[in-house]
């Protein structure tokens, strides 16, 4: 459609005197947005009595059917990621936002008018299906971007943008919170005209990012920048194709470390607030528990910018290397902290933990340009996030059945997080191999161009990748 | 901000007046929004202590 072919790859290419710092921003933009995922638990409770308004009544949802919501949305983000990831590299960053944001905030109006009128299904069709699609579109469009932006930073500046998911839970969820107590009234929880009010927040929020987003032109580099031929041959100026570079090792050690990581880390995001209470009876209540999960967010999400960008000066392997060093001693400290009932060590411990969780988020996509190049990065880090949907299934199973078990087995429930902390321990010593094992890439897997035709970079950057074709590079 | 070798596009380098003040605006619409929540969770955070 002409009018909307603003949205096209070649209109969004910089112009003369455009500053590559506003991209982040932009990118910031649809991560705020998107990252409202992590805050969805908010409307759990409301969403519990939205017939009987001040009390549960038999139809009423319970809160066991509304965390469908959470899971397709995951589930869709990381199918959609992987399945769109081709087509956004093509189409380019601008249509793929623009397809983000007009998914995520439809998704909200349709489950609006799925609470309205207590449909359930139309509730998982908006949120869980619509908004997942939003979720990976939104998720991975400004990655290989900023990475095309930032050659000289590429961990700093996929950390600023993936630190806006970590810290999306934090504006939507006093948001909501608000609205909420706004649209109340004797008749309505307000979750609907929240669910409306919030799409249209965020399809304007995300606009932001799409009109302000823009690719540099073919061939462009920052001043000074060369990639230079040095002894580190962790970082190819080559460029493998997603289809390719799926087929090569390198992938799934990357995807398996992905993996371990998310699900150690999700073991501790998904019992925050019950471990802290059972852990240290008597002394964390659950107002300072909510105190502790908000501290963990913001590990989270500080974690994401500062690993990423230490990533940039002390390499991927050595920052992967320390979270999972680093994470076994961690959580094998935190029985102890336990037993001892020192609550700041258990809290320091946690927020470590969190910081790499999301730390191994941010870093990857960088780590991925430096083992496949930056030619289908964006698909190929969709693809990646499988991984993601696959932990995020996988932590939650893992923690609360070694802890059900436990319980069942005569554990006080204060200890019956010590057998779930060591085997997290075990699973990160595996990640610590898969990047002990991570060699580059064969040449074998690199693309060559065939004369005029054109990889689906969409042409942002011909000349290097043309000539990286062949011959791998070293880059420090 | 060419890369020495590389033609460098008409205009391409040249600074744009208003560059400063988008550069302050984007990043206000961002970061205020994200202020407002990173405060709401120290407030709560501070319960912990």
């Amino acid at each position: 459609m002409a009018v909307l072919s603003f949205l096209d790859r070649d209109r969004s290419i910089a112009g003369p005197g455009f500053s590559r710092w506003l991209v982040p921003p932009a990118a910031l933009a649809i991560h705020l947005s998107i990252g409202q995922a992590y805050a969805y638990s908010v409307f759990k409770i409301p969403m519990t009595t939205l017939l009987g308004i001040s009390a549960p009544v038999a139809g009423d949802w319970q809160q066991a059917t509304i965390a469908h919501m959470f899971q397709v949305a995951i589930a869709f983000l990381g199918i959609s990621a992987a399945i769109f990831g081709a087509w956004l590299d093509r189409v380019g960053p601008r249509r793929a936002m623009f397809a983000s944001a007009v998914c995520f905030s439809g998704g909200f109006l349709v489950s609006a008018v799925g609470v309205w009128q207590h449909m359930f299904w139309l509730v998982i069709l908006g949120y869980g299906v619509l908004g997942g699609i939003g979720l990976g579109l939104g998720y991975i469009s400004p990655v290989s971007t900023l990475i095309k932006w930032f050659p000289d930073r590429p961990g700093m500046a996929t950390g600023l943008a993936i630190m806006g998911f970590g810290g999306g839970a934090m504006i939507a969820s006093p948001l909501s919170v608000a609205l909420m107590a706004h649209f109340k009234s004797p008749t309505s929880m307000g979750v609907a005209e929240t669910f409306v009010a919030m799409g249209l927040i965020y399809f304007v929020f995300m606009m932001f990012g799409v009109f302000t987003v823009r690719l540099p032109a073919p061939g462009w580099v920052p001043a000074g920048f060369v990639m230079k031929t040095g002894s580190n041959r962790m970082i190819t100026a080559a460029n493998v194709e997603v289809g390719e570079a799926t087929r090569t090792p390198q992938f799934w050690l990357l995807w398996t470390m992905l993996c371990v990581n998310v699900t150690a880390g999700i073991g501790i995001i998904e019992q925050a607030s019950p471990m802290i209470q059972e852990m240290f009876t008597g002394k964390v209540t659950a107002v300072v528990a909510g105190g502790f999960v908000g501290l963990l967010s913001l590990g989270n999400m500080g974690g994401r910018f500062i690993w990423s960008s230490l990533s940039d000066r002390i390499g991927r392997r050595a920052t992967y290397a320390t979270f999972f060093l680093l994470g076994p001693a961690l959580y094998a400290t935190i029985p102890h902290a336990g037993a001892i009932s020192s609550v700041p060590l258990f809290v320091l411990c946690c927020f470590v933990i969190i910081s790499m969780y999301g730390g191994g988020f941010a870093t990857v996509p960088a780590y991925l340009r430096d083992m496949f190049g930056t030619m289908q990065v964006g698909a190929i880090h969709g693809r990646l996030l499988t991984a993601w949907s696959t932990a995020g299934i996988l932590g939650p199973l893992l923690v609360n059945g070694m802890r059900q078990h436990e319980i069942d087995l005569g554990v006080p429930k204060s200890g019956a997080y010590t057998v779930t902390m060591y085997v997290m321990v075990c699973l990160l010593l595996v990640g610590f191999v898969c990047n002990l094992l991570l060699k580059p890439v064969d040449p074998r897997h690199y693309y060559r161009a065939a004369a005029g035709d054109a990889p689906s970079t969409g042409g942002s950057e011909p000349a290097q990748s043309g000539t990286a074709a062949a011959s791998p590079r070293a880059a420090s | 901000m060419t890369a020495p070798g590389q033609p460098v596009r008409p205009g391409g380098d040249a600074p744009d007046p208003s560059m400063t003040g988008k550069l302050v605006v984007a990043w206000a619409v961002v970061g205020i929004p994200l202020a407002w929540g990173v405060w709401h969770v120290v407030l709560n955070a501070l319960k912990l202590f």
